[in-house]
């Protein structure tokens, strides 16, 4: 069965960082260029994800997560390099088309910032097994309860996938189309997913039972199967971290002031 | 009946993942078959309408989170805040009686697609400039910027013309599945049941 976390153990050092510290990472990543108001600060924190990632051996992978979001980026410069409401000076014309500055610089920084959040976040979900942040969670005090949901997701899912592949083949065998026109398409949706979704619901009723049993409801301390080896780096990057912040919003006010 | 009373016992629980998972299919499917919508919130809505509006909200909201932190899918993180309230919608309409037959399951659907629309619209403003990443859509706000229309009213626009048709596919769906649910499985849901004793 297909997971659908993105998660592969390749034993480098990145895997080894406490979740904790890699979600420390997004904030800065994507608070430090806003406050700062710059287009370099997102260049330089993309630098940094790029060089994190590099250095975890991921880089590869967070190829298609970009390719993901590439046509709305390109949508976006379109638009805006298009139709944007301030647009006067032409950039550069191609064809019948006149991209205009203001547009093409507005759509670089929604752009940049978008590509900034996806390789912060890309650092978290390419290098973290999704069950060991749950249990680190679980650990400072989050509900087991909300946590058994997260965890639960990720089997949940590839066993719906599994159903819908023998549902979608029963319902071809029947004779049913899935190719052609879109209202051929549409008819198509509620006699594939109505099954499934059925199928699921009722499960849950025997899934509660179990859970039940097993004492799911229980108040007492719970203990953890896996214990996590500490790792050193992460007291030092959370330091720096915190500090690089403190510092760009202490330079931002200083400039504001100055500028008065 | 209260509106927001909500049991949070294992069923319920057990009920939200299987919204997840449900919702995660509704996407698979529309992008398996080609169509031009999301219907990502089917179990959203599923949840809303059996749990409770509570019961939705957290559905809606957890959906976004965890295919955001976990499936690299972050972009979908910022829209928790819309699922939150199509799941808190379809939850309340569905608690005042708004799901029992088929004309008051096209009026949840039209309250449900309008929350989205309200709570999409500055969010698209704010991290995309308006766009929303679905053709359709995205051609309607091109054309208002072209005619030089403020960009939240194209926004808006862009949304409407992709949000409500998608939430009245989607709660037209959930409105026969919930219709076709044997007694004993929506009978764990209900907040008002009683326990009579034989004796």
């Amino acid at each position: 069965m297909k997971s659908i976390s993105l998660y592969v153990d390749n034993k480098t050092w990145l895997t080894g960082v406490h979740p904790f510290t890699k979600l420390l990472y997004i904030a800065a990543a994507i608070s430090i260029p806003l406050i700062a108001g710059k287009l370099w600060a997102f260049g330089c924190c993309i630098a940094v994800s790029l060089c994190a990632l590099a250095a975890g051996k991921i880089l590869k992978r967070t190829v298609p997560l970009i390719a993901f979001s590439f046509t709305i980026l390109l949508t976006i410069f379109l638009i805006h390099g298009l139709f944007h409401q301030g647009n006067t000076n032409v950039l550069f014309s191609v064809g019948p088309l006149r991209f205009y500055r203001e547009g093409v610089l507005y759509a670089c920084r929604i752009g940049l910032n978008i590509l900034n959040m996806l390789l912060s976040f890309a650092i978290l979900v390419l290098s973290t097994r999704p069950s060991e942040l749950v249990e680190e969670l679980e650990k400072r005090g989050f509900s087991p309860r909300f946590g058994y949901i997260i965890n639960s997701v990720f089997q949940i899912i590839p066993q719906m996938m599994g159903t819908m592949s023998t549902i979608t083949d029963a319902q071809r065998s029947r004779g049913m189309e899935t190719e052609g026109s879109l209202w051929t398409r549409a008819k198509a949706f509620l006699p594939l997913i109505s099954p499934v979704v059925m199928s699921s619901l009722i499960n849950t009723r025997e899934r509660a039972v179990a859970l039940e049993v097993r004492g799911f409801g229980s108040k007492r301390k719970r203990t953890y199967l896996a214990d996590r080896p500490a790792h050193r780096g992460d007291r030092a990057i959370t330091i720096c971290l915190l500090l690089l912040m403190a510092a760009v919003v202490g330079w931002r006010i200083g400039t504001c002031l100055l500028s008065k | 009946m209260k509106l927001f009373k909500t049991k949070l016992d294992a069923a319920t629980i057990v009920l939200i993942p299987a919204c997840i998972g449900i919702n995660y299919l509704g996407k698979l499917f529309a992008s398996f078959l080609k169509l031009p919508l999301w219907l990502d919130s089917i179990g959203t809505c599923i949840g809303g309408c059996l749990g409770g509006p509570i019961i939705g909200a957290i559905c809606g909201a957890a959906n976004n989170l965890i295919y955001g932190f976990t499936a690299g899918d972050n972009i979908t993180l910022i829209y928790a805040l819309t699922s939150l309230g199509i799941g808190l919608a379809a939850g309340i309409m569905a608690r005042l009686g708004f799901m029992k037959t088929f004309p008051k399951a096209l009026a949840t659907a039209c309250v449900a697609g309008l929350v989205a629309v309200l709570i999409s619209t500055p969010l698209n403003v704010i991290f995309w400039g308006g766009t929303t990443g679905n053709v359709w859509g995205d051609a309607v706000f091109a054309a208002t910027q072209a005619a030089g229309m403020p960009v939240l009213l194209g926004s808006f626009l862009d949304e409407v013309v992709v949000d409500v048709p998608d939430k009245l596919i989607t709660l037209l769906v959930v409105f026969f599945i919930l219709k076709g649910l044997p007694k004993k499985l929506t009978a764990l849901y209900e907040t008002d049941a009683k326990i009579e004793s034989l004796d």
